[in-house]
């Protein structure tokens, strides 16, 4: 079966979501618009499936949940389906991607690479399911060179069959042996500092700022809530900074050279309590979710990340925007009531001010 | 130490005694007076610095007066707005204190509800095409009015010929004095009943659109709500808008230039620009300006001594050197206005387009619609009134002075304004009689002069006193639109307060005030209490004064930022700010006395906070 299986984000864009999952499709809209996002490529949909089906893997998952039964409704059965995930998982992994594709996906590595003016640049690796889709699956960060490129995408595949995804998807009927993602490979970005932004307030919703949300380090620090970050609240239509908490923090998500992982390390004391972010940064960031809210209509929520090796401001990235989901399902309502002005002044005018002294 | 719940009683206030015989110096009405005390106790009265931050002089009291019952006879008699009620005064010590009066029964804000109904929106709706023309017509004959009054500065041994032949006139200097002074006075009386023939409504509107903007946007800055209204065309930048023609226009002629650069008085330029023609026509250019816009006062307008630009020429004299050599070294010399007005467009369409429903859209419109027609009123009014109208009073009553210094009542002609409008009538009568009484008649002169150097000596102490900010017990709300922002009383206000003199001028490193004008600035301070020294601000300095005076404009362009004493968001201070991009925090009640010259300060005008980074 041919298929176009690898492209370059500026190759897709949002019409391409079934063909390379969301976030991948995102990615690519934003390169077209002239957005800064590190540069990368994608494995389509249809790439899962071949190699699913060529390298044999789907075949022997399906061999080896013939002989598993369990119930995806019950508590007591979760960890019968958390052995089945790890054998699962190792079957997949040990799979060889389609010699073809995996030809396709060297070279665009290596071009990567002279994009980035690095012999093995470290690339992340992420999960990029299409529209509708159950499961939050791996990312594999600091992946350098093109061996550990092709084994870490067959894993973000392998990540398909994780725990709550294979439960998820027994529980909705839907072929547990089955589950097509894309996957995006990016270049990473020498995070000094990372998080992320609304392009609203997500306390109350006030579509006229932009919330900041950052942590030395890479996003995940942020992303996954384990640490206190700072935060910014800048008014979207004035570009000020109105709100500044600066928090204590004691670790940064990094990369240790030594053990070549990424870990939580702690940060020296003095940026601790120092802002992650200086306020041109700040602004920078505002000034890039409000013009991401312009280009797809509707408030955002997007993860940012400042290289440590640019100069100000191409050292301000974005890697990943979604529309907002939390205040984008509330009902709009009128806070003023339908009142002329007219009828408000006199409101105003029949109203005395409470002054409270406490 | 527990902190004060109030502020004392005005029996409670210790007044130095050097002051001693100040209630003299007013009308008995203007002072605490026991028959009044029940109600007095019921109201909380603060020091109103803005338009009597200096200790008042008797005749200078007359607009404290007149705005008393003009601004609160619109509350209550004329547009009625429903549970406010007028804004009342008292004197203490030589400084003016006022207070919101309290809100009428309920049965009055009803019957008020209705006439409001029917008469504001009416006005607003009629102000553009009718209301504003016709407001201008009506007090620019009364300043003419004024300007025209006739007063005898000296009285002639036998009246002339003119008074006999062809018909005789029936009267005398001896009737003409009184009644111009009567005149004087029904002017001047007049001019302030019409300074707030629309001001009320305006503020209204303002604080209506202020309230919907926040019901809107929960949290927007002060000085955001600020940039929605800038960008206005008022007659109040009329000065320093012709100031810049005459720059440019000197700026185009090397020899004129060169004398108005020169460090020469006025007088000494202007007769050496006599000499040649160019010089002329330039000298053509200035007499056109000269009436209405050099009027401008050189303070507020409150404040006989203040002067104003037509009796101190050396004032827009400086302003002009200053801005010559700005264009010489090609620098813009004129504000920003269209920037201003585009960036005020730009906010206001990024925020419209923010609003969730089209009803709120809808009604935002309206309320930003009702605002703008109105708000020029706010802007233009001050011009016309403060400056012009006042400048023309100073002069008058500075030839009744000149009378009253001839036949020797009072020492200087500026004396007369430590007599208040009671008693001017009383030396005019007494020079009057004396002078019909015939030759050799005396005068009270001994006692009038006596009086005016008693006083002089009270004013002197009173400067140098510091009054309590507030008398009695602190309100729990306010209805009154005009104390919330242009007096700028809020919570924090009162608050800031009654924890009283807690630290020294030295220990304080950062002061709050309104977020007048948006912007963040760090520079050397400069503290400037005298209208005089305005015109030697450096390039990049920060201007700290009490309150600052469209006449100051010329500066505004060179200066960093300011930071005054008093106003609130929609006060003067806060408006010629906004209208010259200068960042501003306004009504910080004591910048003046905490900062002091040298000092490095950053002004944040986005936050309203003042931060004292170095001490000089």
């Amino acid at each position: 079966m041919e298929c176009k299986c690898v492209y370059w984000l500026e190759e897709i864009g949002q019409e391409h979501n079934n063909l390379v999952g969301k976030k991948c499709a995102n990615l690519g809209e934003l390169t077209k618009a002239g957005f800064r996002v590190p540069p990368g490529f994608s494995l389509s949909v249809d790439a899962y499936a071949r190699f699913m089906n060529e390298s044999g893997a789907k075949a022997d998952v399906m061999k080896y949940l013939r002989s598993f039964s369990a119930d995806p409704h019950s508590l007591d059965d979760t960890l019968k389906f958390q052995k089945a995930s790890e054998d699962i998982r190792g079957i997949v992994e040990s799979k060889q991607m389609p010699a073809d594709m995996e030809t396709t996906v060297r070279e665009h590595y290596s071009t990567l690479c002279g994009r980035c003016c690095c012999e093995d640049a470290p690339v992340a690796a992420r999960s990029a399911g299409p529209v509708s889709h159950p499961g939050q699956y791996e990312t594999y960060l600091n992946v350098k060179g093109a061996d550990e490129v092709v084994r870490n995408i067959v894993r973000v595949w392998a990540s398909t069959f994780n725990t709550r995804s294979i439960i998820a998807r027994a529980r909705l009927s839907l072929p547990v042996e089955y589950d097509p993602i894309g996957v995006a490979v990016l270049a990473m970005v020498d995070a000094k500092a990372a998080g992320v932004m609304f392009s609203l307030n997500p306390v109350n919703g006030d579509e006229s700022k932009v919330s900041i949300e950052g942590n030395w380090g890479l996003g995940e620090a942020v992303v996954s809530g384990s640490i206190n970050p700072d935060r910014f609240l800048v008014d979207k239509v004035m570009l000020q900074i109105e709100e500044r908490t600066i928090s204590r923090k004691d670790m940064e998500f990094a990369y240790n050279e030594i053990t070549g992982e990424m870990e939580y390390r702690e940060l020296p004391e003095e940026l601790k309590t120092a802002p992650c972010l200086e306020d041109k940064e700040v602004l920078e960031l505002a000034r890039i979710a409000k013009k991401v809210e312009a280009y797809f209509k509707c408030p955002q929520d997007s993860e940012w990340v400042i290289s440590r090796s640019l100069p100000f401001p191409d050292n301000t990235f974005l890697v990943q925007t979604r529309p907002e989901s939390v205040w984008a399902k509330k009902e709009k309502v009128s806070v003023l009531g339908q009142k002329t002005g007219m009828q408000m002044l006199i409101e105003k005018a029949t109203t005395p001010t409470k002054l409270d002294f406490g | 130490m527990a902190q004060a719940t109030r502020f004392p009683y005005p029996e409670e206030i210790v007044i130095p005694k050097e002051l001693e015989g100040w209630e003299e110096m007013y009308p008995s009405v203007r002072l605490f007076q026991k028959e009044r005390e029940p109600w007095d106790k019921l109201h909380f009265w603060f020091q109103d610095k803005i338009h009597a931050s200096e200790p008042l002089y008797p005749l200078d009291d007359i607009f404290q007066e007149a705005w008393q019952i003009a601004l609160s006879q619109y509350t209550t008699r004329v547009f009625t707005i429903p549970p406010a009620q007028g804004v009342a005064q008292r004197i203490l010590g030589c400084y003016m204190y006022i207070t919101p009066v309290e809100a009428p029964p309920p049965e009055v804000i009803q019957a008020k509800v209705e006439t409001f109904t029917k008469r504001v929106p009416w006005v607003i709706e009629n102000f553009d095409k009718l209301l504003w023309g016709l407001w201008i017509e009506k007090f620019k004959k009364l300043g003419e009015e004024l300007k025209a009054l006739n007063v005898p500065t000296e009285l002639p041994m036998c009246v002339p010929d003119t008074e006999i032949f062809p018909q005789t006139l029936g009267y005398t200097d001896a009737y003409r004095l009184i009644e111009a002074w009567n005149t004087a006075i029904s002017l001047i009386f007049k001019s302030w009943q019409l300074h707030f023939e629309y001001l009320n409504i305006t503020y209204l509107s303002y604080v209506m659109f202020l309230d919907v903007a926040r019901k809107l946007f929960p949290g927007i800055k002060d000085s955001t709500l600020g940039t929605m209204l800038a960008g206005a065309q008022a007659d109040m930048f009329r000065p320093d808008e012709e100031l810049c023609k005459l720059a440019r226009s000197a700026h185009a002629r090397p020899a004129v230039a060169d004398i108005l650069k020169s460090d020469a008085p006025a007088e000494t330029k202007i007769m050496n620009l006599r000499q040649f023609d160019s010089g002329l026509a330039w000298l053509e250019e200035l007499e056109k300006a000269k009436d209405p816009w050099f009027y401008v006062s050189c303070g507020g307008g409150w404040f006989h001594h203040e002067g104003s630009w037509i009796t101190q020429m050396d004032v827009p004299f400086a302003y002009l050197k200053s801005y010559i050599e700005r264009l010489e070294k090609g620098e813009t010399i004129e504000r920003a206005y269209d920037a201003i007005s585009a960036e005020r467009e730009r906010i206001v369409g990024e925020y419209r387009a923010l609003i969730k429903t089209d009803e709120d859209r809808k009604s935002f419109d309206d309320a930003y619609k009702t605002i703008r027609t109105i708000y020029r009123f706010a802007e233009d009014h001050i011009f016309w009134v403060e400056h012009w109208m006042h400048t023309i009073w100073f002069g008058k009553v500075r030839a009744f002075g000149t009378l009253l210094k001839k036949r020797g009542v009072i020492d200087d002609v500026e004396d007369i304004f430590l007599f208040n409008k009671f008693e001017v009538p009383e030396l005019i009568q007494d020079v009057a009689t004396a002078w019909a009484l015939g030759e050799g008649v005396p005068t009270r002169g001994e006692h009038w002069k006596a009086i005016a150097q008693k006083r002089k000596r009270i004013l002197e102490a009173a400067g140098k006193w510091v009054p309590a900010p507030a008398i009695g017990n602190p309100p729990t709300e306010v209805a009154e639109p005009f104390i919330i922002s242009l007096w700028g009383v809020q919570t924090d206000t009162v608050a800031q307060w009654l924890s009283g003199a807690g630290l020294k001028a030295e220990e304080v490193t950062e002061l709050k005030g309104f977020a007048s004008s948006t912007g963040i600035a760090e520079g050397p301070a400069r503290v400037l209490m005298l209208a005089s020294d305005i015109p030697t601000l450096k390039e990049g300095e920060i201007m700290i004064v009490p309150s600052t005076s469209p006449s100051w404009a010329p500066v505004f362009t060179k200066v960093k930022a300011a930071v005054t004493d008093i106003g609130g968001i929609a006060s003067h201070a806060a408006i010629v700010c906004r209208e010259y991009n200068l960042p501003a925090v306004t009504g910080t009640m004591n910048a003046t006395s905490v900062i002091k010259t040298g000092d490095t300060v950053r002004v944040d005008g986005t936050s309203g906070k003042v931060t004292i980074l170095k001490r000089a």
